[in-house]
């Protein structure tokens, strides 16, 4: 139980177990305790994630990787179970594990009462599993199996409320969608085993190209491949649709999953494979550009919605763009300050976009289920400690100063300002996204607390839905609001700033390092940009400025004139949900039923031939009479029949 | 002279008794061995043959025929034991019953005579009263 390997593999088996429990717990009449093995094994997975954070940090530059076992075979295709421990999978562990922990404490709390509770724990027990089997996996092929695995965890997350065809539909729309990136995904997959020297192995395969570099062009194909996986996770344009559905599900689901775990999986796989994404400038400036139209588009989706759940998913869409953008300047500069700025992003965003979900989701238990912002508000009073620990959530996603989404963000403006001034053939492309990337923090900064203002600001309303229910959430759901929102202030200035910790540790990844020497990075050099800082603290007061100044006295939003038909616009997804249902959509929906029509023609011809005997039968049932006699007096004419036949055919 | 003719008349002859015999009897056990008798015909028909061209195919042939219908008898013998005891009855008419569904039932037009009152069947002394010895077997006891 000391050394790293042997503790993330207790990690990984923790919830694992808890998922077994859970779901025999879902069929015995303790079914109300099925929410204890989660928390249990969250809450210990955590504590061992943090000793094993420790571990790696005392000994310096130190990568784990467990003893192959070979799962499968097939000619050159060799598949090892193998866990790769370094600071990177590391600090993933501990940060999933330990938001996990807060996530299941409050959806006991949320899901209190709820038919399906222990199907609710199994499943994300399932989850968490599955996610740190992603986080840990030295494999390709292990991976794409827990990458799959936290797809299926949350396609049944998102259809929890099956009853419910919106919801139905919400999960095929994510798990189909998804899909599409993944074929993709596979083919990178397959791309890079070849360019690898036949390796699946993570470390072995980028050691592989290190020694023998392939030719960019296919290298540069297969990344873009690998990419397509990542789009379809973290839910980055054009494949963004399913992540606003998704939040049909349950809230703590949308804040563990399509906020805060899985949908960063695909940062993760990039920062994962930054050796190789290192040696391809057009792969990542596409992921560059990607990360940046995206943040920007999402933002502006963001703007005009109605749905707090549905501002907050697109928030997140938008920040992991930034986080891809944060990515795509891997090898312009030094790619540990790259990936420590997607990573610092993606583990302070896991704190505050929780938060904001669980905030939402304690809204939304207070308001009986109802989520519109136009028909709540002014909930200061009711809801005292949901609101505080939202406004910590929001300030710290706006960028406000000295809270974690401030400096988080700062890092990745700064790495975009780094690679516009270096030696990349594509400074001018980092310029415009680093002006994207200002735009995008103006605008999340607007969006943002213009639905804490419409929530909690004005005067109060509360519609019929609520009920009773409309008084501040248990302690249970309220404490893990506490802790996150201590997380979502403090984490940031605790980890960076001032000590560096967070990139001093994460640089000592060693694949970040072998990225480095492949893309011959110059050595990278802290300074704290203050002209950007200043700048992206002054759009951030200034767009919570303006929705203050528009959105103080709450609801219902009176927009000055000439702005109303962007807000139409957006809150109509730019039409671009439309445009897909109009071009892939209703195409395929058509070649199905054209294909359910030869299916139809194919069965009655099926039918046709199959009546024939029965019709014969019908025909020559009465000769069964049940008297011997009879059907031997027919045997005997039938041959005297067939007997003549012969001898008068033969004598003739 | 006996000539091969003979032979196929006699085995001709026999078949057709049997063929006549299982067509118009009902009772089970006769028109078993009308069967059997027709099954005869054809086996005197083989030896005939191979006698005939003078190899021993047709006796091997019926070799097998007679042990064939060994077995045969066996069986149907048996099944016919459990008809009875279904039915009190070796009347093949009454097993009609097994036609198929919406076919209606032969009628008699020539009714059997009266089933003779049943005999009780014959019973062994119960068990523990040792029959009495005769003087001759005794002695030799």
């Amino acid at each position: 139980m000391s050394s790293p390997t042997e503790l993330a593999l207790t990690i990984l088996a923790l919830p694992l177990l808890a998922a077994i429990l859970a779901a025999i717990f879902s069929c015995t009449p303790f079914r109300a305790a099925a929410n204890w093995p989660l928390i249990g094994a969250c809450a210990l997975a955590a504590a061992l994630a943090l000793i094993l954070v420790g571990q790696i940090a005392s000994a310096t530059g130190s990568r784990a990787v467990s003893d192959a076992i070979t799962w499968f075979q097939a000619g050159k295709l060799q598949v090892h179970f193998t866990l790769t421990i370094d600071p990177l999978s590391a600090i993933m562990l501990a940060m999933i594990t330990f938001i996990a922990t807060w996530i299941a404490l409050f959806s006991t709390g949320y899901m209190h009462g709820d038919p399906g509770f222990g199907r609710y724990f199994a499943i994300m027990s399932l989850f968490v599993f599955s996610m740190c089997g992603l986080v840990l996996a030295n494999n390709f092929l292990l991976l794409v199996a827990f990458w799959e695995g936290v797809g299926l965890c949350s396609y049944l997350l998102v259809g929890y409320y099956f009853e419910k065809p919106s919801a139905a539909a919400a999960a095929r729309k994510a798990f189909l969608v998804t899909r599409i990136g993944d074929t993709g995904f596979i083919i990178g997959i397959f791309l890079l085993w070849k360019l690898g020297g036949w390796h699946t192995d993570l470390t072995a395969l980028f050691d592989h190209i290190q020694q023998n570099r392939p030719d960019e062009a296919t290298l540069t194909t297969a990344l873009l491949c690998l990419f397509c996986g990542a789009v379809g996770k973290s839910a980055q344009f054009p494949l963004y649709v399913w992540l606003p559905d998704a939040m049909e599900g349950p809230t703590p689901v949308s804040a563990l999953i399509h906020a805060a775990t899985m949908v960063t999986a695909g940062v993760y796989l990039l920062a994962r494979c930054a050796p190789v994404f290192a040696i391809s400038p057009v792969a990542q400036c596409t992921v560059a550009w990607i990360g940046g139209i995206t943040a920007l588009l999402a933002a502006f989706l963001a703007l005009g919605q109605y749905d707090l759940k549905r501002v907050l998913a697109y928030s997140t869409v938008s920040q992991l763009g930034f986080m891809f953008v944060a990515l795509g300047t891997l090898g312009a500069i030094h790619p540990a300050f790259a990936v420590t700025a997607a990573i610092f992003h993606l583990f302070t965003h896991a704190f505050f976009k929780a938060l904001l979900f669980l905030a939402a989701g304690s809204v939304m238990h207070a308001m009986g289920g109802v989520i519109d912002m136009r028909r709540f508000g002014g909930l200061r009073q009711l809801l005292p400690i949901t609101h505080i620990t939202f406004l910590c959530g929001a300030a710290a996603l706006a960028g406000i100063p000295l809270l974690s989404g401030f400096w988080s963000k700062d890092l990745i403006l700064e790495a975009l300002t780094e690679a516009s001034e270096s030696a990349s053939p594509y400074t001018a492309a980092y310029f415009v996204l680093l002006g994207v990337a200002l735009l995008t923090a103006f605008a999340t900064a607007f969006y943002t607390f213009r639905a804490y203002f419409l929530t909690f600001w004005g005067e109060q309303k509360v519609p019929d839905e609520a009920g009773h229910h409309a008084h501040e959430s248990p302690r249970i759901m309220t404490i893990p609001l506490l802790i996150l929102a201590i997380g979502a202030v403090f984490v940031g200035i605790v980890a960076e700033p001032f000590t560096h910790w967070f990139s001093n540790f994460l640089g000592e990844t060693p694949s970040l390092q072998q990225a480095a020497v492949m893309a011959h990075s110059p050595v990278p050099e802290h300074h704290f940009n203050w002209s950007i800082a200043l700048l992206s603290s002054l759009l951030a007061l200034g767009g919570v400025g303006i929705a203050y100044a528009l959105y103080r006295k709450g609801g219902p939003e009176e927009l000055p004139g000439g702005v109303a038909p962007i807000f139409a616009l957006s809150r109509n997804k730019l039409y671009i949900e439309d445009a897909y249902e109009a071009a892939i959509v209703e195409p395929v929906t058509g070649l199905a039923g054209l294909a359910r029509v030869c299916d139809g023609l194919l069965d009655a011809i099926t039918r046709l031939v199959s009546s024939l005997p029965r019709f014969v039968g019908q025909w020559l049932r009465p000769m069964q009479n049940g008297l011997v006699q009879f059907y031997a007096l027919s045997m005997t004419l039938g041959l005297v029949v067939f007997v003549a036949f012969v001898m008068f055919r033969v004598a003739r | 002279m006996i000539t091969l003719e003979h032979y196929l008349v006699v085995a001709a002859t026999l078949f057709s008794i049997g063929l006549v015999g299982f067509l118009t009897r009902r009772n089970l056990i006769t028109m078993f061995l009308c069967a059997e008798m027709m099954l005869q015909g054809v086996a005197i028909n083989l030896v005939a043959f191979a006698r005939y061209h003078g190899n021993l195919q047709g006796q091997v042939f019926v070799l097998f025929i007679v042990a064939v219908a060994a077995c045969e008898a066996a069986i149907a013998l048996a099944l016919f034991l459990t008809l009875y005891r279904r039915n009190r009855s070796l009347d093949s008419t009454d097993w009609q019953t097994l036609r198929e569904l919406g076919v209606p039932p032969a009628v008699d037009t020539e009714p059997l005579p009266p089933a003779p009152p049943e005999t009780p069947d014959i019973h062994l002394p119960p068990a523990g009263i040792r029959p009495a010895l005769t003087t001759e077997e005794a002695a030799r006891v």
